[in-house]
């Protein structure tokens, strides 16, 4: 499957890439799952026009729109959330917080981009194994990926707060507890909507406040 | 779990590929202008068919010169390659031979992934509760029961024993932190995981294979549910004694607390157990595994705070006394935040 989709002419050999990206189709591919290498992705065909080239951040699969409606229903909690925004898989929102994430660290004298790297792929696994065992249908990997990466916008937050004071504190240690409970309600409500496991909201909820237990003991640690 | 690891190989493939991008380029020149043995080696073979066999050999050759200018950006994929590598000799073979590779380790892994989604299928009425079930069985785990004529229901499920082995790896991790404890050979996060999933997994064994000794009538499931629900006890210790360091309140707590769990424990596996010696042996076994766990986390991990308490009042105290014990409530709380504030600015 890696390479089906190079069907080139005989003579011509390999065509450096930038070159074939010019003759792609239009095949409205947003809905796909991501690639982020999309310019050599196996979907690219050859021999058709320019006019044809979709627009670049739609062959991408970036939708802007669909990124500020599920950012949106991660900043407000108590918003129902309609289960069928995360239908398509988008790893590009969640790859700009965890940048966010580690970057307001960075600010904060803390080079953990690891840890935040490391501790996401860990808590993604785990999470996906578990809804997996506790749903009747079953998620799809880049789903709870994308769900979990959304719901850290509010440790964002915490982080940022953290470069200015010190979350040590009595203070500290309630804001602390008020941002893993908003994370992990959010991404609970977002979970029990799209997979329709109603009465399971604590269940799932508790490993995500672990999760984000952890991200928040890098921001305050 | 299709479709994903699918994409694997092709991520691997495509970042292979994309980081020879430039490279692609120099090699058309070169394969116009001809004069390399390996170039003539293509244009005589006639069974090269198919662009795939081109891309193949392509792909082979590309991997070369980037082994030659010793870049080290080979995947899983393409270390399987590599092996070709050797049999240069067999034109118009050695591209057949890639493909067929790559399409071995894309069916490898997609039979893997299935037969570990297959696998996690068998673990999926383990977690089928409720969070009404939940809070009961971890109230109950702390009161011991009466009646041990008759053997005991234990609840055969998993959700809450492993929700409760990773607050204990969260609640050992916030303590490790507090205390600034210092792991050389490992991390933090590792050993924090490895201590309780080994106790959790290597203790319900041990004590399953007692059992089966002790001819006492126990599953494995029940066993390791029992243990989980055990751990209930030990984080609650842990998370008080971690934020108030009182050695005599900690001792309260692990008397009591661990107490009452552990002899829940032992009272559920006395009421499926026949015979004086084999209760003896199992439930002291379990007894004493259990209370000398909660006593090895607190010391393991701990001793760093007092490591520091005693170096502030170095100067001004005898050397054998310990802070924590004699020092009144009001300065042991100054004592500890002053403690932090010099971390902090250590």
């Amino acid at each position: 499957r890696q390479y089906g989709g190079y069907e080139y002419s005989q003579q011509s050999g390999f065509v450096p890439p930038d070159m074939m990206q010019q003759q792609q189709p239009y095949t409205g591919q947003i809905y796909q799952p991501t690639q982020t290498y999309t310019p050599t992705s196996a979907q690219s065909f050859y021999g058709s026009n320019f006019e044809d080239e979709p627009p670049l951040l739609e062959e991408l699969g970036i939708n802007f729109d669909h990124i500020w409606q599920k950012t949106l229903t991660v900043l407000h909690p108590l918003k129902v959330a309609d289960g069928s925004i995360m239908n398509e898989t988008d790893l590009a929102g969640p790859m700009v917080f965890c940048l966010a994430f580690g970057a307001t660290l960075l600010l904060a004298g803390k080079i953990q981009f690891g840890y935040v790297y490391g501790i996401s792929a860990i808590g993604c696994l785990g999470m996906f194994c578990l809804l997996n065992l506790m749903s009747v249908t079953g998620v799809s990997f880049g789903c709870v990926a994308s769900v979990l990466g959304y719901c850290l916008l509010p440790m964002i937050l915490l982080s940022t707060f953290a470069i200015v004071f010190s979350l040590q504190g009595t203070m500290g240690i309630i804001l602390t507890a008020g941002i893993i409970g908003w994370c992990s309600f959010s991404a609970s409500k977002i979970f029990i909507s799209a997979l329709a496991m109603e009465g399971q909201q604590l269940l799932v909820a508790y490993p995500c406040a672990l999760l984000y237990g952890v991200f928040a003991l890098i921001s305050v640690f | 779990a299709g479709p994903s690891a699918m994409s694997a190989p092709g991520a691997a493939a495509g970042g292979g590929s994309r980081s020879g991008a430039a490279e692609w380029g120099g090699f058309e020149d070169n394969m116009q202008g001809g004069g390399s043995a390996v170039i003539d080696m293509e244009n005589m073979d006639d069974t090269s068919g198919s662009s795939f066999e081109d891309m193949g050999e392509m792909h082979q050759r590309m991997k070369e010169e980037e082994e030659e200018e010793a870049e080290g950006e080979a995947g899983a994929a393409e270390e399987e390659d590599g092996e070709f590598l050797g049999m240069k000799g067999l034109r118009g073979q050695l591209g057949r031979q890639v493909a067929d590779q790559m399409w071995q380790v894309g069916k490898r892994q997609a039979s893997r992934a299935f037969s570990l989604y297959a696998n996690i299928d068998i673990l999926r009425p383990y977690f089928d509760v409720e969070p009404v079930q939940v809070r009961a069985r971890l109230l109950e785990s702390m009161i011991p029961v009466k009646m041990i004529n008759f053997p005991q229901k234990i609840a055969g499920e998993l959700y809450g024993p492993l929700m409760l082995v990773f607050t204990l790896v969260a609640i050992l991790l916030h303590g490790m932190k507090t205390s600034d404890t210092i792991i050389r050979e490992g991390t933090l996060m590792g050993t924090a995981i490895g201590t309780c999933f080994g106790y959790w997994l290597g203790v319900s064994s041990f004590i399953y294979f007692l059992a089966y000794l002790c001819n006492a009538q126990i599953t494995m499931v029940q066993m390791l549910s029992l243990l989980g629900y055990g751990l209930f006890g030990h984080c609650i210790t842990l998370f008080v004694t971690y934020n108030i360091h009182f050695h005599s309140l900690f001792y309260i707590f692990w008397l009591v607390v661990g107490g009452l769990s552990t002899l829940r424990m032992v009272a559920v596996l006395v009421s499926r157990t026949v015979g004086h010696t084999q209760r003896l042996i199992l439930c002291g076994t379990l007894a004493a595994l259990h209370m000398l766990f909660l006593l090895y986390l607190h010391f393991a991990y701990h001793k760093v705070v007092e490591g520091i308490l005693d170096t502030l009042e170095g100067p001004n105290m005898p050397p054998f006394q310990r802070v924590a014990r004699d020092i009144p409530v009001v300065s042991n709380a100054v004592l500890n935040t002053t403690a932090k504030a010099v971390a902090l600015t250590l």
